[in-house]
């Protein structure tokens, strides 16, 4: 795998004075996607906050493309070409789609026309919502504008947290499809799932975490094979 | 109805409506109800005073220095007075705008003095419309008024500034995940804002006399006007300044016209207790 366009190092990280994440490390390259599974409370989408600087990092250092990001305003590290999509409240819900996606193209204006072209092209279904207010739109129909919004931004480093959370299982499909589609065009993923073993078949590496510390890293397929983490983290036994 | 009556009530609303808007912009963006109207009015309405008739200015340019001045103060007051308490519950954020009101109303006091003071414009004759008397000021007034409203609507809709703002006011955090810079957007909000309450101020020195309690006597029913809209809607907030201002002049049919303000905390107290989030607010959600 090439050189990682994000990489964390050593970070810590929570709420206010309190650490939840202790000492995380890890790297996405270009083209890669990686998911991180593990049980509720495990720190999960505390990483993805700090490393999009909405928390901020007690120690360690998040880089992207070399530059270091840590605790500089979310702002910020979306200009560097980081899109992170929310679990919830991932939308303008008072704005219409169509102002969402204007939003997302704020952060790189060349080319906005074709790359809201190509959103409509993964997400038909938005075409025809573009004047709806998104608080308007179904569960899954927001997902779409979270995600159509993110790739707005035209990001090298695409964070998702549980991007298929409340989704129809045929929606579910679409949404992976629709990651491994942007991920094709060597965008970095890293991606919270719960539906782990679905978003392991489309990762080339996956990262276990448990109690707030990083407890593996190995490639999905490794992952998927492996009985321990099958019993403790898929809900399966093989 | 009495044609005069209403002619009043409207003078009453254009001149509730642009800070009320301004009030519920401010709301969105800074997450808290910023009772330092009152204080941003006095200061609007006393620095175009001093640019016309001690500095001789003509009344456009005194209203522009105005309106320039309580921008700026408007966003140093965030800058050094409200900033600083960001992660505050809104409630101490509210009884500080309060505090910082009275400063303000009290520190024109100190170089003005309690005079009541009027600026240097020509006296007119009113203009009779179908027997309802209209002075050309108010008649500027309520022009001007519907000028701002509709430019701030087309602002909010159709620049990338006013989307930025409600993108903000709908959602801070993915605001600033999406690229927006929240100390521009805060700045150039609280500069719009400002420049609107001192417009206010010009034209509540119009319409009435200018004296220092010139701003506090318009924050209740701003307040009003915005509650009963829902705050945060500026459409509502129109809404609101058009029920408040009529209903005001309204109770001078059956109530002596020093009652007059209490219609504002009436209209607060009932819409509170009822339907908190006014006509056009969308109800909190707390988890």
């Amino acid at each position: 795998m090439s050189e990682a366009l994000l990489e964390v190092e050593n970070v810590s990280t929570g709420y206010g004075k309190i650490d939840i994440v202790f000492g995380a490390s890890l790297g996405v390259a270009a083209g890669e996607i990686v998911s991180v599974i593990g049980p509720n409370g495990a720190g999960k989408s505390t990483l993805l906050k700090a490393i999009a600087g909405v928390l901020r990092c007690s120690a360690g250092d998040i880089r992207i493309k070399g530059e270091t990001v840590a605790n500089r305003p979310p702002s910020e590290v979306a200009r560097l070409g980081l899109a992170y999509v929310p679990q919830e409240a991932n939308v303008f819900r008072q704005m219409t789609v169509d102002e969402n996606l204007t939003i997302g193209g704020w952060v790189d204006r060349g080319h906005v026309r074709e790359r809201r072209e190509r959103v409509l092209e993964l997400f038909p279904d938005l075409r025809v919502h573009l004047g709806t207010r998104a608080g308007n739109l179904s569960g899954g129909q927001r997902q779409m504008v979270a995600f159509g919004m993110a790739l707005m931004v035209a990001p090298s480093v695409l964070l998702l947290d549980e991007p298929s959370a409340g989704l129809s299982p045929k929606m579910v499909a679409e949404m992976f499809a629709a990651v491994k589609k942007v991920n094709a065009t060597g965008v970095a993923v890293l991606m919270i799932e719960q539906n782990a073993i679905q978003a392991l078949d489309i990762s080339h590496r996956g990262v276990v975490m448990a109690g707030g510390e990083i407890a593996l890293i190995d490639d999905a397929s490794a992952l998927l094979a492996s009985e321990n983490v099958s019993e403790l983290y898929l809900g399966t036994r093989r | 109805m009495n044609l005069q009556l209403f002619v009043n009530g409207l003078v009453n609303a254009s001149l509730i409506a642009p800070p009320a808007i301004a009030f519920t912009l401010l709301f969105g963006v800074l997450r808290f109800p910023n009772f330092a109207i009152g204080g941003y009015i006095t200061v609007g309405a006393f620095m175009a005073y001093t640019a016309n008739v001690i500095f001789a200015w003509p009344l456009v340019a005194a209203t522009l220095f105005a309106m320039a001045v309580t921008a700026l103060v408007v966003w140093l007051s965030d800058v050094v007075v409200f900033a600083p308490l960001r992660n505050q519950e809104p409630v101490t954020l509210l009884v500080v705008s309060i505090a910082f009101s009275l400063i303000l109303e009290n520190l024109v006091r100190l170089f003005f003095a309690s005079d009541v003071r009027g600026f240097d414009i020509p006296l007119e004759r009113p203009i009779k419309v179908m027997g309802a008397r209209i002075t050309p000021e108010q008649l500027d007034i309520l022009m001007l008024a519907f000028a701002i409203t509709v430019a701030v609507h087309v602002v909010l809709r159709f620049t990338r500034f006013g989307k930025a703002m409600r993108a903000v006011a709908d959602n801070p955090v993915l605001a600033q995940v999406r690229g927006l810079s929240l100390r521009w957007i805060t700045a150039g909000t609280c500069a719009l804002a400002g420049a609107i309450f001192g417009l206010t101020g010009v034209f509540a020195g119009l319409d009435l006399v200018i004296e220092p309690l010139i701003g506090w006597n318009l924050t209740i029913p701003i307040f009003a006007a915005a509650i009963l809209g829902g705050i945060g809607s500026p459409m509502g907030a129109l809404v609101g300044a058009i029920c408040v201002g009529m209903a005001e002049e309204l109770t001078i049919l059956v109530l002596p016209s020093t009652y007059k303000i209490a219609v504002g905390f009436l209209i607060i107290a009932v819409f509170l207790l009822l339907r908190p989030q006014g006509l056009f607010g969308q109800p909190e959600i707390k988890k």
